[in-house]
């Protein structure tokens, strides 16, 4: 017996649903760690150098934060393409997602990025993400403003790719730390590659197989 | 809530101070009667004075389901001897961080000493002593036979030299794993000749990196990129070099074992954090921030 072809999509797509769902929520959880907003909450232990040396840091760094979860779930309702019964939702989704990502939660990563933990070899990572992931976005907007649907679909799924890094990027953490318990600082070069070079190429991978 | 929390607030550091001051208040009192003792009686055997350090072993029979057998503990123990005069000898005791004081008396004609823990802990009792030379041998006896494992001791220590010295390191060839945290985890054994498969549980112990004799949070200001790289028992371990350096005599088997195994560490005090330097106690505050995060961060979903 073959199982048809429309379950297997719509049974990989409530599981992707779920998936997504649950980092989500842990990344809520992580980000809740920042509320109230403290010099030294969580990750900000390990960055006090920063901190101490540029002034502006903590402003770049909680602005990646508290709008990096309004990136990721306003793009996760835009990629559905769904109104769910509310006027233009995809259109007011988008609207939230490239306004809040090319403003503020891209330019702040890539800031990050130039003092990000790990030495040379994650900040160009980090960069690289940063530069990428804004300029898919953008490349997406002016796309939709010239009524171009099919490429504006194909550039928000690179674009929102590389927003799930955020996930990925976590995710690889915790599987390689269990499997290899490596120094911190090793493992943190090695995912700031691993969280987004295969999700890019999973998607250029679906986009040439004419899939999405 | 505001006006209660004030309360409440104001409530606990009235209390603090007051133990506080009740605190400072003994310690006075003991304080001048030491120097009442001073001036009255002079002080004998200056150069018994000092620290005695070595093992503090118990053997007893044990009678169970095994039969009969030895039951043995080793421990190591310092003793401090502080003043002596014609008619009491004033020191303290240190086993595993526990710091007791005792009060005894001298026999002169026999360099053999009697002293006496306050007995008000539970694990108090009394050591009957010799010292030939260096040496100081001997035997304790706890008070209330019943309330520890050991109630019968014997001693084997040597006089040590207590100086700090911002110098000192784990030796290179130091044992770097630590025993006394094991992590459990379950294997499964498949045997190729049946397919049977069988789950078991094995320990995985936790080990420490050459960057232990390689940072020494005594000597330079650490930063951050110094330690980013290392693991929380890299961290413990540095942190707690500043310690053992000071004298401090750590609670924890894993320290306690680290250091047991240079020749430089002599446990002298329980509580060693008014004698850090500035530089040290910087470094301790930067090592506890790394060793919190390793703690809760390493293997979390999260940086």
């Amino acid at each position: 017996m073959t199982i048809p072809d429309f379950i297997i999509q719509k049974g990989t797509k409530i599981f992707l649903i779920f998936a997504f769902s649950y980092f989500s929520w842990l990344m809520l959880q992580i980000t809740l760690e920042y509320l109230p907003a403290k010099a030294d909450a969580s990750f900000l232990m390990i960055k006090q150098t920063e901190v101490h040396a540029r002034p502006e840091y903590l402003y770049f760094f909680y602005a990646h934060v508290y709008s990096g979860m309004f990136v990721l779930v306003s793009g996760f309702f835009a990629v559905l393409r769904k109104n769910f019964g509310i006027k233009s939702f995809h259109k007011i989704c988008g609207k939230i997602y490239i306004v809040t990502l090319l403003l503020i939660t891209a330019p702040s990563g890539i800031y990050m990025g130039i003092f990000a933990n790990g030495g040379l070899f994650s900040k160009i990572s980090f960069t690289i993400l940063g530069g990428l992931w804004w300029f898919t976005t953008f490349k997406a907007y002016k796309l939709i403003r010239e009524k171009k649907y099919k490429l504006h679909q194909q550039w928000m799924w690179r674009s929102y790719a590389l927003t799930l890094s955020a996930l990925t990027l976590r995710i690889w953490k915790v599987v390689l730390v269990y499997l290899f318990h490596p120094n911190p600082m090793d493992v943190y070069q090695i995912i700031a590659w691993l969280g987004w070079i295969p999700n890019i190429l999973l998607i250029e991978f679906l986009i040439s197989k004419k899939i999405i | 809530m505001k006006t209660l929390n004030l309360i409440l607030v104001s409530g606990f550091s009235l209390l603090a101070f007051s133990c506080k001051k009740q605190n400072t208040e003994t310690t006075k009192k003991t304080d001048s009667l030491v120097v009442k003792k001073d001036s009255l009686v002079p002080e004998i055997h200056k150069e018994m004075y000092g620290i005695y350090n070595g093992t503090f072993s118990g053997t007893k029979k044990v009678n169970d389901e095994n039969g009969e057998w030895d039951d043995f503990e080793e421990k190591r123990i310092s003793l401090k001897i502080n003043r002596i005069t014609k008619d009491s000898v004033y020191g303290h005791s240190i086993v595993n961080g526990n710091q007791r004081p005792f009060r005894g008396i001298l026999n002169e004609s026999e360099n053999s000493f009697v002293l006496d823990e306050p007995g008000n802990d539970k694990t108090d009792g009394r050591f009957e002593v010799k010292i030939k030379g260096d040496s100081l041998t001997g035997k304790w006896n706890a008070y209330t036979k019943s309330a520890v494992k050991f109630p019968d001791k014997q001693l084997k220590l040597i006089k040590k030299s207590f100086v700090y010295n911002p110098n000192f390191m784990l030796d290179e060839n130091s044992d770097l794993v630590d025993w006394w945290n094991p992590k459990e985890f379950k294997e499964k054994y498949t045997d190729e000749e049946t397919g049977k498969t069988e789950n078991y549980t094995s320990e995985k112990q936790r080990f420490a990196s050459d960057a232990v004799f390689k940072i020494n949070a005594s000597k330079q200001q650490l930063s951050e990129k110094d330690i980013k790289n290392l693991r929380k028992l890299d961290l413990e371990i540095i942190k707690n070099a500043v310690f053992a350096r000071h004298g401090y005599s750590f609670k924890k088997e894993t320290y306690r074992y680290f250091f047991e195994q240079t020749d430089w560490y002599v446990p002298v005090s329980g509580n060693v954090d008014n004698d850090l330097t500035k530089v040290e106690k910087q470094n301790v505050d930067l090592l506890n921030r790394f060793i919190k995060y390793a703690e809760d961060k390493y293997d979390q979903f999260g940086r």
